[in-house]
């Protein structure tokens, strides 16, 4: 039945409207499991370390910290300065590991090459290594992610 | 004569309340058709064999396994040496799953060779191809729960494989590690993947693949039609079913010897922190897609390698999957050209895979 002027019939509408409030269940049901289902994410704004045990690292080495669930990497340069990178394969994920007679980083994975600087310059990875900012303030060692004050 | 009677009375007691007999029948009025390419015929239930011992092992090891951070390694590392034959279960366990693998892939070329999907099997092999991804998804998780070094390299690569599907893949991976990196978690939700929900998926795709075999009889290859003579025929039962059961004798026996004289090795267990070993693999029938992973390059024109791979990964699964809605003139030039890429692609897995080794 359709009423005059209408764009469409009784059974259509009452359908539409079932068949919108059924929608409207199936929505409230899933969302919470799908909020359930994805933990928050756990990577930190900011790792703060003694620097008293970074302090008599030699040039050319490379320290490993925890940042989060992943391995940070600290990486004392030649001129003493410091630089830390999550130590992360940009391919697919891998560990990467810091070989210092070649001065790369080398992930094993599907055998995956940065310069000392953490560029990628061989094999699959397509993007440099992700770095973190850090700086010493006073007896700490401070590192925090790109971005964060 | 009385012992007689009370079988009989219970049978059709049975019968009254739950119609078996219609199954008796249906079964001893099967047959199964007599060819050059019936040996095929049997891969189908020396996998449900295979299956039925990963069930049973899995049930065993199950009793001793931890799937935590602290104790997976351990609890493994226990059963290989402290429970009574535990070494035995898991290597049958671990070897029945590549048996079972290395079946299910013979069992669909073999089916996509002689063209056993064309109408009215196209659903047929469309459960069948859920049941190949569920069975490759069971060695997946399956590869983490020892927690060993190896396991854990291999499990953030294929988890991070579905980051580079545009859109949803990002969500795919978190849901598969449970967050945003592989952690105790991953190990937990693989645990849980691997012996509740994958079980629940595969019972009730088997059951609907079986279902559909029953329904439409074997499958006779195309040049066996054509002929247009009778074709011989073998009773289901007994005859084929005890032909199979020699079947399944003989691969018992090869499973058990080559899991007793080489059980796979448990490595130390993973740490999350220590840069991945060299020599990583995943299990041999990943190795194709490991190489491939390898060998493409960072950027190909303007997108990543591994996204590449990735989207034609999904092209060639989606592709599979239709495959008989693709084939639909099997007689014809596109059917033999079809049947030219099922060759083609056995030498292009195979050629990989020996590369990967080198
Ligand atoms: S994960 Fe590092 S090269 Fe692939």
């Amino acid at each position: 039945m359709r009423i005059k002027h209408s764009l469409f019939t009784r059974r259509q509408f009452l359908n539409g409207l079932l068949g919108g409030w059924l929608g409207a269940l199936a929505v409230s049901l899933l969302y919470p499991v799908f909020k359930f289902v994805f933990p928050p994410t756990r990577e930190p704004d900011q790792v703060t370390l003694p620097f008293s045990d970074f302090k008599d690292m030699k040039p050319n080495t490379v320290e490993n910290f925890p940042w989060g669930s992943k391995p940070g990497l600290i990486k004392k340069n030649d001129d003493g300065s410091y630089t830390a990178f999550v130590g992360v394969c940009t391919h697919l994920d891998c560990n990467v590991t810091y070989l210092p007679e070649q001065r790369k980083f080398f992930c094993a994975c599907h055998d995956g090459w940065y310069d000392q600087d953490g560029i990628h310059i061989g094999g699959p990875p397509p993007r440099p290594l992700r770095r973190l900012n850090l700086s010493i303030e006073g007896e700490d060692l401070v590192i925090k992610r790109e971005g964060v004050e | 004569m009385k012992e007689q009677g009370m079988k009989k009375g219970f049978r059709s007691w049975l019968d009254e309340r739950s119609g078996l007999s219609t199954i008796f029948r249906f079964m001893s009025e099967k047959t199964v058709p007599q060819h050059r390419h019936s040996i095929w015929y049997y891969t189908g239930s020396a996998i449900l064999l295979f299956f039925a011992i990963q069930v049973i092992t899995g049930f065993m090891l199950v009793f001793y396994y931890n799937p935590t951070l602290e104790g997976a390694n351990q609890s493994v590392a226990r059963i290989m040496t402290e429970v009574p034959l535990g070494w035995i279960i898991r290597s049958v366990h671990s070897w029945c799953s590549s048996f079972m693998i290395a079946l299910v892939f013979i069992h669909l070329l073999s089916i996509w060779i002689t063209k056993a999907y064309r109408k009215p099997r196209e659903l047929t092999w469309m459960s069948g191809v859920f049941l190949l991804f569920v069975s490759l998804a069971f060695g997946f998780t399956g590869y983490l729960l020892p927690w060993d070094d190896l396991s854990l390299s291999a499990t953030k690569v294929g988890t991070d494989i579905p980051r580079s599907i545009p859109g949803v893949g990002v969500w795919v991976t978190k849901l598969l590690r449970g967050g945003e990196d592989v952690t105790g978690d991953t190990l937990t939700r693989f645990f849980g993947f691997h012996v509740s929900i994958l079980p629940v998926f595969l019972l009730a795709i088997l059951a609907v693949h079986v279902y559909l075999i029953q329904k439409q009889g074997m499958s006779t290859p195309l040049a066996e039609e054509k002929k247009g003579e009778k074709m011989k025929e073998l009773p289901f039962w007994p005859n084929f079913v005890y032909r199979e059961m020699v079947v399944w004798l003989i691969l018992t026996g090869i499973l058990f010897s080559v899991a007793i004289f080489f059980p796979p090795s448990l490595h130390k267990a993973a740490d999350l922190m220590a840069p991945a070993p060299e020599g990583i693999r995943p299990e041999w029938y990943f190795l194709f897609l490991f190489q491939m992973l390898k060998i493409f390059p960072a950027k190909i024109l303007f997108i990543n390698g591994d996204t590449l791979v990735v989207l034609l990964m999904l092209l060639g699964i989606v592709a599979f999957f239709f495959l008989p809605l693709i084939d639909n003139r099997p007689e014809e030039r596109k059917g033999k050209f079809i049947t030219v890429i099922a060759f083609l692609f056995i030498v292009y897995a195979a050629a990989m895979t020996v590369w990967s080794l080198l």
